[in-house]
């Protein structure tokens, strides 16, 4: 089993080094084709080692030390467990279906190899974040997917708003990292180790206020990487870079990795619930927050983002309501189906010239039609109607705050599901119904490449028949995590619910498209204070270059010109320029004319005589 | 073996001198060899290095002026093993690719000059010998910025010599005052370091010679506010200049805080914690806001480069096995990355001739290679995973954690203002399109630039991933030290901060047999 476990791990480091290995030439289709083959390969030996792992079976290796210093001592370990093997088929499944596409979507791209590079040591570190058997470990890929998500969002380097999200986007994940750094040193300190083992295992004994601490540091760890508020804007800004990165990166799996975190550290968070509380709140909080804002966006990719953020909110309250297995299931359903409407996104991006504006768009349908499928199912699965993944995972988090009595954050999750299945099909209506608005911007979509729509089909597969696997994850993944079954005993009161749920969405998608079917500029709604203040994305982006990065470039600029050149530094010179300026005034004492050095052997004479004195008298004074 | 240190220390200086007799045209190959022989044993030491042994080893002595103690005493452990390695390393790819410079028989004759005084400089055990290495170092550097640097290298030059000579000098008087309180306690004068470690002072006399040794090391590192002369040595000095002192020679002061103060001033060294925390987080965020306001490349990379140095004070002042082994480990990173970032800094001023960020833009599609291994550096300075520079990092702002939760949180604002100010460099330099016409044709790094920059950047990464081969003797040497300072230490304090790692261990055995 080793072998699978080093094949899954490393099959996709080689086929980035393959890539880059042709970084510097010009496209050559196979430094494509080969980082996708061993991705595949690397998906099979994932496989493999998910039903190894379905048996309760786990592999543990340690490949060698990493640092070891006085009592620290970290290793490259590697852990399979029923958790990892999840997130290593949801990365692996996802990331190869983004490469395959891929080839046909930068296939006019000058950079195309580098693409490869990048996008497969991407998946690399992804594999070593979830594959990790100790934090130090996980840190790494941490920092790894970091490093990707920053080179693949300012892809297109010439782009000035490509970098400038690039950098923002490290940057943000920075300041949380620094969090999470804490976190681990803190780990270290009170339990000696940072093997999840160990550490879990001796995570009881510690305090309970160092636990909380702990806790807090790791999640504001999760927050960056997961972009919860309020270091969530560099997600929607992050829709610069290339859409197949959108898709894997900024959807199906970097940004989950926060929730990985805290399903993974369940034996900490489980010792403080008032913690996992807070997180729930924030993450109910996020998810009305981010779709509020996707209602009235008028990108196309941004609106998907800000879907995703609100997603990643659901599976936060689960998370933290201790139902880390609902979270992790609906990080698993939410990856299939939002990579899949991100690939859709990307199509309709390469028919209309990489617009992306959906009110210049409308009647798609008839040219797209695979994509408008597609799009469609992954948008129904969203919106959580049965028989489709959504329906089993975010319904699922629902009934989990309603049962743990979080009454308040069962509404507001029921809210936001209200206002998923209206932006959803708001954009659904836009972009593929109505009347055909692109004629008059002179467009001429076409469809994409047919072996793209057929890379992207095991997605809609699998946004479709997810929810089937419920029982079978289930039982599989409660070998590690906690076993608790969330049912509403009450049959009548979970069948009001369930099927009041499904109509109430189901309402709002029919006002999308009555609204939307023919798309109108509402200018009285424009006018609408509420709505400038969703457009502007609450100001929060404005907020921060005014009242941060500016005081900051400003300050930066006062401590280099006022302070460390007229203060700290014009002091240096000053105590120089003294012993110069002193010397050069006295020169004139040494002029070698006899009667004036006569003239100040005496003056010497009298200071000295007058020291002497005052010398002995306080002497005397002192003794006396 | 037994004299291998006296000849790495001496090789270079004779053949310095020879080299005044040696052909213009043939100096060049004759330092290059030189260097590389220097390099090679340097290599033949670490090989005959015991890890497993953490006190001095190759130890030489010879007295010279007995009625003082005074003594030819060398000998290296594991913190200055690696440093002097590193300068050999330095000096070899410095002089093999040196680019066209007028005068270039001065300057390799100065070079080797240079590395004779910074190999004494790090295997001296007489505190006299050490006095003398560090200041004859202060010489060739002078001559290098004075004579090779830009329009203000007089000032500049002048201003690096007599601010660290000042310091210096405070610095001998405590070390003629320590040599006196020895004789006072035994009888015999000393100036062996060795000997002195086994001196106790009182604690009031331990504070006043720890505050004159700090002055010279302090201006040395440079320490905020001390370091104001660093960024115009930098900015004048050429390229090679501006390696080896950001490789090398910064080191001697962050090295002379472990290997002086630390040891010989145990509960001083406790009761200047905390204000040499504060001077360090001081120097980490500020002169990273300060760096981050550059407008020339070179100046971000001197500022970063004084950034980073608080990072290994904070290490070193954390005064436990992880915290000193960390920051013992960022010197040799601080090395290899800031000397590749200047190297890097200089490939594209012998291009341009111009350091400005706003002359470019857009240079990665022009020169994919530099940009490439210039982003490597870069992500090794933030401080990734993986790159040299986490590992030093990460243990020491780890050991600090131990003695105190808050400052750690505030030093560790350095992974963000780091990350700040190098991908705003990085984004101006490299990004965009290319709008000046001068730099439409530049052309890649050459195969002379990636002779230095091909083995630094494997380098970062190697120790990045796989540390152990030098982290492993580092920490055994630095747990000595820690005993040491352990069993010195006097004020209850003291004896708490630093921990005992003696007893560490027994607790460990006896529970291992009771597990049995």
């Amino acid at each position: 089993m080793e072998m699978y476990l080093y094949i899954a791990l490393f099959a996709p480091f080689v086929g980035s080094l393959f890539a880059a290995l042709f970084s510097a030439s010009p496209k050559t289709l196979i430094a494509g084709i080969v980082p996708s083959a061993l991705l595949f390969v690397s998906f099979l030996s994932s496989l493999v080692l998910l039903i190894h792992a379905m048996d309760g079976n786990t592999v543990h290796v340690e490949m060698m030390t990493w640092m070891a210093a006085g009592d620290l001592y970290i290793p490259y370990g590697f852990l399979v467990d029923q958790v990892s093997a999840t997130m290593m088929m949801v990365v692996t499944i996802v990331s190869t279906i983004v490469h395959i596409y891929s080839i046909g979507y930068m296939d006019h791209d000058k950079s195309f190899n580098r693409f490869f590079a990048w996008l497969s040591a991407f998946v690399f570190s992804m594999m070593i974040l979830v594959m990790s058997d100790n934090f130090a470990g996980l840190f790494i890929g941490w920092e790894g997917v970091g490093l990707c998500s920053w080179a693949l969002i300012g892809f297109w380097y010439h782009k000035e708003s490509a970098t400038w999200a690039a950098n923002e986007a490290f940057i943000m994940n920075r300041i949380a990292d620094l969090g999470m750094l804490i976190g681990i040193f803190l780990l270290y300190w009170s339990t000696g180790s940072l093997q999840y083992d160990t550490v879990f295992a001796q995570i009881g004994s510690v305090e309970i206020a160092v636990v909380t601490t702990i806790g807090i540091f790791l999640f504001i760890g999760a927050m960056g990487k997961s972009a919860q508020f309020p270091l969530h804007t560099w997600l929607a800004d992050a829709m610069e870079g290339p859409t197949p990165v959108s898709a894997l990166i900024h959807a199906a799996t970097m940004v989950t990795a926060g929730v990985y975190l805290v399903v993974r550290a369940n034996p900490i968070y489980d010792l403080i619930p008032d913690v996992g509380y807070f997180i729930a709140c924030l993450g109910a909080f996020v998810a009305m927050f981010a779709a509020s804002m996707a209602l009235v966006n008028r990108d196309m990719k941004r609106i998907i983002a800000y879907s995703t953020l609100s997603q990643l909110g659901y599976m936060f309250v689960a998370a933290g309501l201790g139902a880390y297995w609902v979270a992790l299931f609906h990080l698993m359903a939410h990856a299939f189906f939002k990579a899949l409407l991100f690939l859709g996104a990307g199509n309709v991006m390469h028919a209309m010239n990489d617009e992306l504006d959906p009110f210049k768009m409308g009647g798609l349908r008839h040219t797209m039609k695979g994509t408008f499928i597609m799009m469609t199912l992954a948008s129904v699965a969203l919106a959580g109607i049965f028989p489709l993944a959504g329906f089993f995972s975010k319904d699922l988090i629902l009934e989990v705050s309603f049962i743990e009595h979080h009454y308040i954050l069962y509404t507001m999750l029921l809210l936001t599901a209200g206002m998923t299945a209206f932006y959803s099909f708001r954009l659904v209506a836009l972009i593929f119904h109505g009347e055909e608005r692109y004629k008059l911007f002179g467009f001429h979509p076409h469809e994409a490449y047919k072996y793209m729509l057929i890379a992207m089909s095991p997605l809609a597969l699998l946004a479709v028949i997810a929810g089937a696997f419920k029982m079978t994850y289930f039982e599989m993944v409660t070998k590690v995590l906690p076993m608790t079954e969330y049912h509403i005993h009450n049959p009548t009161v979970y069948w009001i619910m369930t099927i009041g749920t499904q109509l109430f969405v189901i309402a709002c998608i029919l006002y999308a498209y009555r609204k939307y079917e023919v798309a109108k500029e509402d200018k009285k709604m424009e006018e609408n204070i509420g709505y400038k203040i969703l457009w502007n994305q609450y100001y929060i982006p404005h907020l921060y270059d005014e009242y941060v990065a500016k005081p900051y470039q400003e300050l930066s600029r006062i401590f280099w010109k006022d302070i460390d050149m007229k203060v700290v530094d014009a002091t240096v010179d000053m105590v120089a320029n003294v012993f110069y300026k002193t010397g050069e005034k006295t020169r004139g004492m040494q002029n070698g004319n006899l009667s004036s050095m006569l003239q100040w052997m005496v003056v010497g004479l009298v200071v000295m005589l007058a020291l002497a004195a005052v010398y002995s008298i306080a002497t005397s004074l002192v003794a006396g | 073996m037994d004299s291998i240190l006296t000849i790495l220390i001496f090789f270079p200086a004779v053949a310095g001198v020879l080299g005044f007799v040696v052909h213009k045209d043939s100096i060049r190959a004759y330092g290059i060899s030189v260097a590389v022989i220097e390099f090679a044993l340097s290599l033949v030491l670490w090989m005959g290095y015991d890890p497993n042994v953490s006190g001095m080893q190759f130890m030489e002595s010879i007295p010279l002026i007995p009625e003082f103690g005074i003594s030819y005493l060398l000998g290296i452990d594991g913190i200055s093993l690696f440093i002097i390695v590193m300068a050999s390393f330095f000096t070899m790819i410095g002089i093999a690719t040196l680019g066209e410079t007028k005068r270039i028989k001065d300057m390799i004759i100065t070079l080797l000059f240079l590395q004779m005084t910074m190999i004494g400089v790090f295997a001296s055990l007489d505190a006299i010998l050490f006095y003398v290495f560090w200041e004859l170092s202060l010489v060739p550097m002078l001559y290098i910025i004075g004579a090779w640097g830009g329009p203000l290298r007089i000032y500049a030059s002048v201003k690096f010599f007599l601010y660290t000579f000042t310091g210096s000098l405070v610095m001998l008087v405590g070390m003629l005052f320590m040599a006196y309180f020895y004789q006072q306690a035994t009888g015999v004068w000393s100036f062996s370091l060795l000997e002195w470690y086994r001196l106790i002072l009182p604690e009031s006399y331990q504070l006043w010679l720890f505050a004159a040794f700090f002055f010279g090391f302090a201006i040395k590192v440079p320490m905020f506010p001390f370091h104001t002369w660093l960024p115009y040595a930098h900015g004048q000095a050429p390229t090679i200049g501006s390696v080896l002192l950001a490789a090398v020679l910064l080191k001697m002061g962050t090295y002379a805080f472990v290997r002086f103060s630390l040891p010989l001033f145990p509960d001083a060294s406790v009761f200047f914690m905390m204000p040499i925390a504060v001077l360090a987080i001081i120097m980490i965020i500020y002169t990273a806001m300060v760096a981050y306001a550059q407008e020339d490349l070179k100046q971000v990379i001197a500022y970063s480069s004084v950034s980073h140095m608080g990072v290994i004070i904070l290490g070193t002042f954390a005064l436990n096995v992880e915290g000193i082994a960390g920051s013992v480990f960022l010197m040799i990173r601080h090395g290899v990355v800031s000397g590749a970032l200047f190297y890097l800094v200089g490939v594209i001023y012998d291009r341009r001739h111009t350091k400005m960020m706003s002359e470019f833009g857009g240079l990665a599609s022009v020169m994919p290679r530099y940009a490439t291994i210039f982003g490597i550096m870069m992500m090794a300075s933030v401080g990734l995973p993986l790159t040299i520079n986490f590992v030093g990092e990460f243990l020491s702002l780890l050991g600090f954690y131990k003695q105190s939760h808050i400052m750690t949180l505030i030093a560790g604002i350095a992974i963000i203002v780091g990350a700040i100010y190098m991908l705003a460099a990085y984004k101006k330099v490299f990004f965009g399109d290319v709008t000046k016409e001068e730099n439409k044709n530049l052309p890649d790094v050459n195969k002379r630039e990636m002779l230095a920059l091909i083995p630094l950047t494997i380098v970062a990464i190697w120790l990045g991933v796989y540390p152990k081969p030098i982290l492993e003797p580092i920490s055994n040497s630095t747990e000595s030290i820690v005993q040491l300072m352990h069993d010195k230490a006097i004020t209850q304090e003291a004896k708490e901060r630093i921990p005992n790692l003696a007893e560490e261990m027994t607790i460990s055995r006896t529970s291992t047999q009771e597990a049995h």
